[in-house]
């Protein structure tokens, strides 16, 4: 049964706590804390190499925390056996950077893979929902193509297509936009938003792109150093007053993130070379 | 000094973790097995291009390695005046060692170097991840036909080779140095024992073709996923499958005929 508009807004659909995870000596996430709204867009900002896929990787349970705990609809990620981490994959999708699609098959087969390995449904039924699902991103006509003959923007529509084929509860979208061309890109924020107006699907968006993820963003976090640096909306993080924030949205050369990478000082430096 | 005996040490634990990795990828390998059976599909496919494409560059090494041992083994037994001897000598040489070895090694060379880059460029370009994120375990789904292919094919593949092999020995003797046709038919089929030649050279190839496809699949599964990584998976995926080939059939050469 659907849930009131105002009680879904306020479920948190993934419940993030005192997460912590390291890389080898590195804590990428020191001490985390993060609410994905049910229903909503929740965008997870910050700049390169802050951990933010690897924050989707920790969701989705393909890595594992080293103190903390993640919840997905009210499941502990990490504390669940394989099968029943299996099952709860299959009511989240990923949208991976790259797209991930198999490259030994069509764009068709692809976005049938799902239903295919999850499904007993038959031949002509599996058609015609992958053929809406291509129908959803613009892509029915390209079904026979395979993903070598396809542009970055329509191997990320037809992964689009394939995350939403067992029509997940969630899906996570690791920098949608990283390396589109403005048309592309534009199609994708539309499709982003969309989907989650008409299927109510929770959206994680996980991007360095301020102004497309702003555009379709009902909640952001802005990550830095392992903790969440500010979070709100995003006419609140465009009004923030914090240094970091101001940087990062307004994307300033020097600030808190400096220009120059921690070193001897330029003077020091010539001299001991000039020895 | 220290240095040196830190970076052994370091080698030495690195070397163990991966031998421990690779033990660790077996049974889920293993357990893939029932997903074969509801899905034989999955195994026909890599049937074909793990061995049918491999018939090729088999049957013509088996041909020419037969034709050489003919014309050595001609100029050799002809000292003695043994040329009849010449089928059994061809057939024993291929049967029991250089059936299975080369064929193993020429399987690492084609067959292997490509399942490492196959996993390996999957893994680089996230195919593997959404594999896991759908829901769909790619050791099941992914490395458990390739290990069963390769393992089936590699003793098919030997046979080829050994066959093909006692054809061009015969090409050679029978055909261009005249040895007589009945002695060396005759000659091969009293000499060859079918356990402690045939069997025994089966059982290689079989162990062979365990540990050269066990090795190319996990030397791509477990690769650093950038261009040089799988690179560096690949080369690495000859040599130890070459290396290994050469240490076991040595240790399988000692028991079984010892």
């Amino acid at each position: 049964m659907k849930q009131p508009e105002s009680k879904q807004q306020s479920t948190p659909l993934v419940r993030i706590r005192g997460l912590r995870f390291r890389r080898g000596s590195r804590w990428i996430f020191d001490g985390l804390d993060v609410d994905i709204p049910l229903g909503r867009v929740t965008a997870i900002m910050g700049p390169s190499g802050t951990g933010k896929t690897t924050l989707l990787k920790l969701i989705g349970g393909q890595l594992r925390p080293d103190e903390g705990t993640i919840e997905v609809d009210g499941e502990n990620v990490h504390a669940l056996s394989t099968p029943e981490l299996y099952r709860l994959r299959m009511r989240m999708g990923m949208l991976f950077q790259s797209g991930a699609l198999l490259t030994d098959i069509s764009v068709f087969e692809n976005v049938a893979f799902p239903l295919r390995e999850h499904t007993r449904l038959t031949e002509s039924m599996l058609r015609k929902l992958v053929l809406l699902k291509l129908e959803a991103v613009g892509l029915r006509g390209a079904r026979d193509l395979m993903p070598s003959e396809l542009s970055g923007g329509m191997a990320r529509r037809v992964a689009l297509a394939r995350a939403i084929a067992l029509d997940p509860m969630m899906i996570m979208y690791d920098e949608p936009f990283t390396g589109q061309d403005p048309i592309s890109m534009g199609v994708l924020v539309q499709l982003i938003r969309r989907l989650n107006d008409a299927a109510r699907i929770t959206s994680i968006v996980v991007s360095h792109d301020v102004a497309e993820t702003l555009e379709i963003a009902d909640q952001v976090y802005v990550i830095s150093n392992g903790k969440v640096v500010e979070s709100g909306s995003p006419a609140q993080l465009q009004e923030s007053g914090g240094e970091w924030t101001r940087q990062f949205i307004q994307g300033l050369p020097d600030g808190p993130v400096p220009f120059h990478y921690p070193g001897p000082g330029l003077q020091e430096d010539l001299l001991e070379k000039s020895l | 000094m220290t240095g040196l005996l830190a970076q052994l040490g370091s080698w030495g634990i690195e070397t163990l973790t991966r031998l421990g990795r690779a033990h660790l990828l077996l049974l889920p390998m293993m357990r893939g097995f029932l997903d074969i059976l509801r899905r034989p599909r999955l195994l026909l496919d890599q049937l074909f291009s793990v061995g049918v494409l491999t018939i090729l560059i088999i049957s013509v090494a088996g041909l020419f390695v037969g034709m050489v041992l003919g014309l050595q083994g001609f100029y050799i037994l002809s000292r003695f005046g043994g040329e009849t001897a010449l089928g059994l000598m061809v057939a024993a040489s291929l049967v029991r060692e250089l059936g299975p070895v080369l064929t193993a090694l020429l399987f690492a060379g084609r067959a292997g170097s490509a399942l490492t880059a196959e996993i390996g460029l999957m893994k680089a370009t996230e195919q593997l991840s959404g594999l896991e994120m759908m829901a769909v375990n790619p050791e099941h789904r992914v490395l458990a036909p390739r290990f069963f292919a390769g393992f089936i094919s590699v003793p098919l593949l030997a046979a080829i080779f050994s066959m093909l092999g006692v054809l061009g020995g015969w090409m050679v003797g029978g055909g261009m140095l005249s040895v007589d046709q009945g002695a060396f038919w005759n000659g091969m089929q009293n000499g060859i024992d079918f356990h402690d030649d045939i069997i025994n050279g089966v059982i290689k190839s079989v162990v062979f073709g365990f540990v050269c496809t066990w090795i190319a699949i996990f030397q791509g599964y477990d690769c650093v996923p950038t261009s040089e990584g799988v690179s560096r998976a690949t080369t690495r995926t000859v040599v130890h499958s070459s290396l290994a080939v050469l240490g076991l059939d040595f240790v399988l050469t000692a028991l079984m005929f010892s």
